[in-house]
């Protein structure tokens, strides 16, 4: 009795607490949970908070130094334990394509293109970044396009295929995507699936508006890439 | 099967929130307990200017010295607050350091190198509204202003001559003092750089706690609520400020990052809608409501929340009055 007792004292608590942040942070890193929430130049803050918090763990669990300061302790440890321990057990799984839907696709500024990839070797966000800087699709048209993302579902036409692009998390996402001629006689993509695509750049007309489509000649499921959001 | 996707969607957006925050966090309780083990009396804190004008001022100054967003800001903003800091000083620093501070400034810079009225209005703008907050603020009783287990702390640091013993309601008479207030108190000794730690670990269990839940209501959010609802009227000059100010409360980005957020959709929006954005989202948003319980009492935060709005709107109709 009094040796649960024991094992539960608020110093104990709080030691737990902290260093299941800690382990959180950590394991978000190493499980590259983090490439699907964040960018990669923040990541070494989570790296550093994850140590941190368990150094300030191994202090509390040295048990010399008592803060009995607050009477709220035991409830905020026992919280902070649930929460760390809900991140810890439910890892990220966000929908993308439900994500884009929610977001305004035209989000992207002026693009700076620096240099220009040959066209078998351009992302689909270079190409999106190309065809905004200058939209002529006579100018791609018959240029081979390799390409992989996820099936955004678009009202009244084809899906297109999307990446998402961000400037720090996931929460500031926005889809860009191109659109698609899927083959004949093979069933829609599903919404959210990854997908390679080989294929050419066509023109098509849409009311009186002529752009570049991509006329998919090979469709490959893929799984989803190790980073998923582009900068 | 929507609802399900909508659920992982929130859940990965609330993570998302919450490890790119908690660095942060992290960050702003390591300030102040550095602050509280190289000045454990914190003498230099009550002599700050306590000025309707200069103490706002002079608060803000300090996000030079000890720059960190507006997560980070709220443990250093309670360390000046319980170490006896003028309130005007110490609301000047809570409202105008996650603007004023070169880390913000830079990322402002490097996301609008071609707009430099933008690059001048940002810190400007965030010194008026510390400035008004300030002086609107401290027109309440501290006891209305600040939460009672704040307001005790501080009144340990604040000499006699300004608070009575009945009000400090610790020590010589009232309750235990160890009971009432954290055992490092108001002396002015160094404390053991252990206890120092261990009293930083429960700082940060507490925010960590609040920003849980406030990461939880802005995944919720817009998760909800479609982000094009939020800027379909963006040619509109008054609207576009409105809907601005909303998206900032609703995204609650680290001020840090926000100018790059801006940057996507300032094409669409009025200039004034942008400073808008950049203004209000370090002084409130939904992320910050929590922790901010841990200073401010809930009256406070909402004349904080009101007032703040009203500045920025006013701020982005002038600039749009200059720049349409």
């Amino acid at each position: 009795m009094g040796q649960s007792a024991s094992a539960l004292s608020p110093g104990r608590l709080k030691a737990l607490a902290l260093a299941l942040w800690g382990v959180a942070l950590l394991q978000s890193a190493l499980s590259g949970r983090l490439d699907l929430l964040l960018r990669a130049v923040f990541h070494p803050l989570v790296w550093g908070s994850g140590i941190l918090l368990l150094l300030l763990a191994a202090v509390e669990i040295s048990g010399r130094w008592s803060d009995g300061s607050r009477a709220s302790g035991r409830w905020t440890s026992l919280l902070s334990i649930g929460a760390a321990l809900a991140v810890l057990a439910l890892p990220p799984r966000p929908s993308f394509a439900d994500l884009a839907a929610n977001r305004q696709a035209n989000l992207l500024e002026e693009p700076g293109l620096s240099f220009v990839l040959p066209p078998a070797q351009r992302s689909l966000t270079d190409w999106v970044r190309l065809l905004r800087a200058e939209p002529d699709p006579r100018l791609y048209a018959g240029d081979p396009v390799r390409i992989s993302g996820f099936v955004l579902p678009m009202p009244g036409e084809e899906p297109h295929l999307a990446r998402l692009l961000v400037r720090c998390c996931l929460v500031d996402a926005v889809p860009v995507g191109l659109p698609v001629r899927w083959p004949a006689g093979q069933p829609q993509p599903r919404a959210d699936q990854w997908l390679r695509l080989e294929g050419v750049m066509v023109s098509e007309t849409v009311g009186e508006r002529q752009r570049s489509v991509v006329d998919a000649r090979l469709v490959e499921p893929i799984p989803r890439p190790r980073q998923p959001l582009e900068p | 099967m929507i609802a399900v996707e909508r659920l992982a969607t929130t859940w990965a957006l609330f993570q998302a929130l919450l490890v790119e925050a908690m660095p942060f966090l992290l960050i702003g309780v390591a300030l102040s307990t550095l602050a509280r083990w190289i000045s454990p009396g914190g003498k230099w804190v009550r002599d700050l200017p306590a000025h309707p004008l200069l103490g706002p001022l002079s608060g803000a100054a300090l996000g030079f010295a000890l720059p960190a967003c507006e997560c980070g800001n709220v443990p250093m903003a309670r360390h000046l607050l319980v170490k006896g800091a003028p309130i005007a000083t110490a609301l000047g620093f809570l409202f105008a350091a996650p603007v004023l501070n070169p880390i913000v400034l830079a990322s402002t810079w490097a996301a609008f190198p071609d707009q430099p009225w933008l690059l001048a209005a940002r810190p400007l703008g965030a010194l008026l509204i510390a400035v008004c907050l300030a002086t609107l603020l401290r027109l309440l009783p501290e006891r209305e202003l600040l939460q009672p287990a704040l307001l005790e702390e501080r009144r340990l640091s604040q000499p006699l001559g300004e608070v009575t013993l009945l009000e400090r309601r610790s020590g010589l008479i009232g309750v235990p003092a160890g009971a009432a207030v954290p055992a490092l108190g108001g002396s002015s000794r160094r404390p053991p750089l252990g206890q120092v730690l261990s009293h930083g670990g429960s700082e940060f269990l507490e925010l960590a706690l609040l920003l849980v839940m406030g990461c939880a209501i802005a995944a919720l959010v817009q998760t909800v609520v479609p982000r094009q609802w939020l800027i379909a009227v963006g040619g509109t000059p008054t609207l576009s400020i409105l809907s601005l100010m909303l998206l900032s409360l609703v995204v609650s980005v680290c001020s840090s990052v926000d100018a790059f957020l801006a940057l996507g959709f300032a094409a669409q929006v009025t200039p004034g809608a942008v400073l808008a954005f950049l203004l209000l989202g370090p002084v409130m948003d939904l992320k910050l409501v929590g922790l901010f319980g841990i200073l401010l009492r809930p009256r406070a935060i909402l004349l904080t929340a009101g007032a703040a709005s009203l500045v920025v709107l006013l701020i982005g109709q002038w600039v749009n009055l200059l720049l349409l």
